[in-house]
């Protein structure tokens, strides 16, 4: 996997998990060559020249229709939109919930570690009820947006959500791949990676994976 | 409906005629205002055509402005009209300034004509002005708007810009597949037949 | 009869040109003035989407764009603003993204109606440099060749280009002669392509590297503007006052200028129709001809083409200014002309 230069991603960010699956998959479909990535602006700006596919950045929030906007320009390519918690489930809600009733045939994987991370771990839609944040210093009061079943209640039938962790590879492989087959069959795919985030966290080894299994409690696994 | 202007280097002389139709929402303006476009247009004239939109449209006031010249028309809209069509008593009250001397100053000169601004040249054709004969002639409201089409076309015809049977053509194949033909045909023709 | 003498509408004579340009697709929100531009479209029978806000058809622009599908955008107003966001992205990353803009009164909702106030929004907009390509039509022949050239344009120097109109324009109905004039449109190409892989971003991590890319962009942009900035000077021979004006108020004082012309004034018209890139030569050259007294600028803005006007003209160059400004308001012939005696 060449790099142009070296990655920089935290140290202990789920983010390189996420995109080494994808990666992976890919290239055991032997589909490098359709796949287009697009990026969101937080922290998965940083896989810009992370894998040898086609990689492009966009703006914070719109990854979602520019992926839809290439997609129907070249049916034939296999369109990623790669975004965090925010781009997906805040600045970029509306276009998602869109594009999902639509039934858009691409797929959006979204990176959820409950904060923002890239701007120094501000409260974000899916943080925990009781997390302490950047902007919520005492305890977010709210509580987390369930982005699938959301989109769940509006998508097409045959559209593919799905949610995994970033300590689960073979789940992660096998829902990005599913997603792709149903890209492939024209409709809309999302799939949310629960991964961590031990820089905003403050959180270090045992406690980063605890962190995780507790967000399992309130996101749940599977296919939804 | 004449002025001066200096084309080419030649003083020149431009025939422009601004006609602002206006009347309730739903009474036709603007299709009469279609119909008489499309006649000065099919004549080989410079003709010019924009409505009032948006926000005013909506259960309002309906206008159209309307530009013939035989130059090229750049700019659509005008407050000093040279023929102002009143159907409406909103309409009037909307049109109100239109017929007001404006305070714009040409110097008089003996070789250059002014166009036409202060109002004074202006010919009203006001409804109620014609309330008497539309009853009379028991031309219903429905086709008021064909009547003021009549009318409108005899004034052209003598003005040279485009010919009656021509605004009967367009009008005939706008309308006289649809309800009330007969109507609106006798609203035109009593239309024409009328002093202005 | 001359069949290619119609009676069309500002917004069919752009939806004419984009289908004459090869356009294949629009992605729009309506928006009044614009948005007969958007269903002219549709009645053609071409391919459109009608997305959630003009922030996702500005994106899905952006978007088709990249794969090498000639589309376009229109929008107004509020939807402008909306629509720097994605302009920013293409100016930034380079897109040959193409947007109708008509003009309404601002700010905030203002009017549906017109206005020449979205100059400096269309011009400089977004968080950068305003490298965009900028034209502004002043009757209905020019809205179909700068339509045309917009698009041409776009795709062959890569800057996003604006169609910078107003509401007067697309809703009027006028006399133009369509000849299909031979313009032989630039194909599109892909940006991204299977054949070969790009890494391409459009956030930099070091300040040096921002700088170097925007040295380029402008590097180019200054060689394209050698070669698309236009203008038109009319009857400005010896002028003694030049009107400057863009757009319909421009042909508004076009006929102000020819009346005038006919009663001895030396009033002269000088007509930016790029403006951006503003062409700055011809304008310094008329405006260091020797019987000019004073330049005197007009628009439906309370200044927004002053400011161009004063920014682009060479330093060396004093003439006194003066301002005829009305913004949201049309302005007639017969305006310009009575304050001229």
């Amino acid at each position: 996997m060449p790099q142009d230069s070296p990655a920089r991603f935290c140290p202990g960010c789920g983010h390189p998990i996420v995109l080494m699956m994808l990666n992976k998959v890919l290239t055991n479909l032997q589909l490098t060559k359709e796949a287009v990535l697009g990026l969101d602006i937080g922290c998965s700006l940083l896989a810009w020249n992370f894998l040898a596919i086609n990689t492009f950045q966009t703006h914070h929030g719109r990854v979602t229709p520019t992926m839809m906007g290439f997609k129907r320009a070249r049916p034939d390519s296999i369109c990623f939109g790669y975004t965090g918690d925010g781009g997906a489930y805040a600045i970029g809600l509306q276009s998602l919930l869109y594009s999902a009733k639509r039934d858009e045939p691409i797929t959006i994987l979204v990176v959820n570690n409950a904060v923002y991370g890239m701007t120094g771990g501000q409260t974000a839609p899916t943080t925990l009820t009781g997390q302490k944040t950047d902007s919520d210093p005492t305890g977010y009061q709210g509580t987390p947006w369930l982005g699938p079943e959301l989109i769940r209640t509006i998508a097409h039938p045959k559209a593919y959500l799905a949610r995994t962790a970033v300590n689960d590879f073979q789940q992660m492989q096998d829902f990005i791949k599913k997603a792709i087959e149903v890209q492939q069959d024209g409709h809309f795919s999302l799939v949310e990676f629960l991964s961590f985030c031990p820089t905003n966290w403050h959180t270090a080894g045992k406690a980063t994976l605890d962190y995780l299994e507790t967000m399992k409690e309130v996101f749940k696994t599977g296919e939804i | 409906m004449h002025f001066t202007i200096l084309k080419d280097c030649k003083i020149i002389t431009v025939m422009l005629i601004k006609i602002c139709l206006s009347g309730d929402g739903g009474q036709g303006v603007q299709l009469i205002s279609d119909i008489i476009c499309l006649a000065a247009f099919v004549d080989g004239w410079q003709v010019s055509q924009i409505p009032n939109y948006g926000l005013e449209q909506r259960g309002g006031v309906s206008l159209s402005f309307i530009k013939i010249s035989d130059q090229e028309i750049t700019y659509p809209k005008f407050s000093q009209p040279d023929i102002l069509l009143i159907m409406s008593a909103q309409a009037r009250e909307r049109t109100k300034r239109y017929s007001e001397i404006s305070n714009i100053q040409f110097p008089a000169s003996n070789q250059i004509q002014n166009p036409n601004v202060k109002g004074e040249n202006i010919k009203i054709l006001d409804i109620e002005n014609y309330k008497d004969i539309l009853h009379k002639e028991n031309i219903k409201f429905l086709n008021y708007n064909i009547f003021f089409l009549g009318l409108l076309s005899k004034i052209l015809e003598e003005k040279n810009i485009c010919k009656i049977d021509e605004v009967v053509g367009l009008l005939e194949k706008k309308l006289i597949d649809k309800a009330g033909w007969n109507e609106n045909k006798r609203a035109f023709e009593i239309g024409v037949d009328i002093e202005y | 009869m001359d069949k290619t003498r119609k009676f069309l509408t500002g917004a069919e004579i752009v939806v004419q040109a984009c289908v004459d340009a090869g356009a294949e697709m629009t992605y729009g929100y309506p928006i009044t003035p614009a948005t007969e531009v958007f269903t002219g479209w549709i009645k053609r029978g071409k391919k459109y989407l009608q997305t959630e806000d003009e922030i996702a058809a500005g994106f899905g622009v952006c978007g088709a764009v990249l794969a090498g599908q000639k589309v376009f955008t229109s929008t107004s107003g509020p939807g402008h603003i909306l629509m720097q966001d994605a302009l920013s992205m293409a100016e930034g990353m380079r897109l040959p993204f193409v947007a109708i803009v008509a003009q309404r009164g601002g700010p905030s909702s203002g009017t549906v109606i017109y206005s020449q106030q979205e100059v400096i929004l269309a011009c400089f907009g977004g968080n950068g440099e305003g490298l965009r390509l900028v034209y502004s039509p002043s009757n209905l022949s020019e809205l179909y060749t700068l339509t045309r050239q917009a698009f041409d344009d776009a795709w062959h120097y890569r800057f996003p280009a604006i169609l910078l109109t107003d509401g007067y324009s697309l809703k009027m109905r006028g006399v133009v002669g369509l000849s299909q004039s031979q313009l032989e449109n630039i194909l599109p190409h892909p940006l991204i392509s299977r054949d070969k892989v790009v890494h391409w971003r459009n956030i930099y991590t070091f300040e040096e590297e921002l700088h170097q890319e925007i040295s380029e962009a402008r590097k180019d942009f200054a060689a394209v503007a050698e070669i698309i900035a236009c203008s038109e000077s009319w009857q400005t021979k010896d002028a003694e006052i030049l009107l400057v004006a863009h757009g319909i108020v421009a042909a508004a004082a076009k006929e102000a200028v020819d009346q005038l012309q006919a009663r001895g004034k030396k009033v002269g018209l000088f007509r930016p129709i790029t403006l951006r890139p503003f062409d700055r030569k011809n304008l310094d050259k008329v405006a260091s001809q020797a019987n000019l007294k004073k330049i005197v600028v007009i628009e439906s803005s309370a200044g927004q083409l002053a400011r161009l006007v004063r920014d682009q003209l060479a330093p060396e160059i004093s003439v006194p200014f003066e301002y005829m400004q009305f913004p949201g308001l049309g302005v007639e012939t017969e305006t310009i002309i009575s304050h001229f005696f």
